[in-house]
């Protein structure tokens, strides 16, 4: 007979009329233990600690992410206010030029050669014009791609979110399954009584590391 | 087009959809926007303001854009504000929520500026014809 089941009978024999939720309440407490162990042995805590450690990482890659494309968002929609009034003041002088150009063609008496040129111009004029709120219509769509940013960002907030939830689950796990450790060695770094370090490396002063800064630390003090 | 001093508020939590959308009006020659970045702020704006046209996002912290538009129809200074929502909610369920709540149109992100411009026409048609 296992320890287990000779406890289990122990209970069942004092108290034979024990409500059915306590016992199964019981046998939770029995279970969790054992996965405890299990966990601790199979170094799973370790494993657990690194998990809650790396997904703060990663929420702080997907922020960066967020932030460059929203720069990359605005940089374009920047260049687009500039370029667009530019633009519009092409067409406007190319417009203008025409109509002088027209009524100078239309008042002169000068040369065919001269005409020529005129009409070589009059017909660039136009061209610029059409090229030029061609442009604008360029830069309209370079403006609309941008709603890329919107997009992307509410899907990376959204997993973001989710980053954060199953990171604060893991470290309640590490709380719940390392008793005294993280809180307690916050609330009572001074006392004697903190539990395991998290990060012993953020002070090597006042904590060792491993079990040969430990040695070291013995010996020095001729132990 | 209508009046072309109509006086927008574009409600949108990110900037990039809140400008693209303020320089489209501008396009359509609808030069007179103003931002807010909630449902909140939006709803505390048009409270003060002499808005004449909301074009606001959904899914936005502090306020959404269904419970700002639910607000404006239950405030009677504001229940007659034209409403178009411009979302990624893409769900059958929200747009009859929208629907039902009194949106006077609806856009799916990512949209074109000709769909923008088709469902302000339309708005703008519907309540010329309800006001004359």
């Amino acid at each position: 007979m296992t320890n287990e089941s000779i406890k289990h009978s122990a209970i069942e024999a004092s108290s034979p009329m024990i409500n059915p939720q306590e016992e199964v309440i019981n046998r939770i407490g029995h279970l969790t233990r054992s996965l405890h162990d299990s966990l601790r042995e199979l170094g799973f805590d370790k494993l657990l600690e690194t998990a809650a450690n790396d997904i703060p990482d990663a929420r702080d890659r997907l922020k960066y992410v967020a932030r460059m494309t929203q720069q990359a968002a605005e940089r374009v929609l920047n260049a687009t206010d500039i370029a667009n009034p530019l633009q519009e003041e092409i067409a406007e002088g190319a417009a203008g030029l025409k109509t002088q150009w027209t009524a100078i063609k239309a008042t002169s008496s000068l040369k065919s050669d001269y005409d020529k040129v005129v009409d070589e111009t009059l017909t660039y004029l136009g061209k610029t014009i059409e090229s030029t709120s061609a442009t604008k219509a360029q830069l309209m769509d370079i403006m609309m791609a941008q709603d890329f940013q919107d997009l992307t960002g509410q899907v990376i907030k959204k997993v973001t979110e989710i980053a954060q939830s199953i990171e604060q689950q893991l470290v309640q796990v590490l709380i719940d399954f390392t008793p005294g450790a993280p809180t307690v060695a916050k609330e009572a770094d001074n006392g004697l009584m903190n539990g395991p370090q998290i990060a012993p490396e953020a002070a090597p002063e006042l904590v060792v590391a491993n079990q040969e800064q430990v040695d070291d630390l013995l010996d020095s003090l001729g132990f | 087009m209508a009046n072309p001093n109509i006086k927008f508020l574009v409600v949108d939590d990110f900037s990039t959809m809140r400008r693209i959308v303020r320089n489209l009006l501008k396009e359509l020659g609808y030069t007179n926007v103003e931002e807010a970045e909630d449902g909140l702020m939006g709803l505390n704006m048009l409270k003060n303001g002499d808005f004449e046209f909301v074009v606001s996002d959904w899914n936005m912290p502090n306020m959404d854009g269904l419970t700002m538009l639910q607000n404006i129809r239950a405030d009677p200074r504001l229940s007659k504000l034209p409403v178009l929502m411009v979302t990624a909610e893409a769900k059958k369920e929200n747009i009859i929520a929208a629907a039902q709540a009194g949106a006077n149109g609806y856009v799916v992100k990512p949209f074109t500026a000709a769909t923008l411009e088709e469902k302000l026409g339309k708005i703008f048609e519907k309540l010329e014809k309800a006001g004359g």
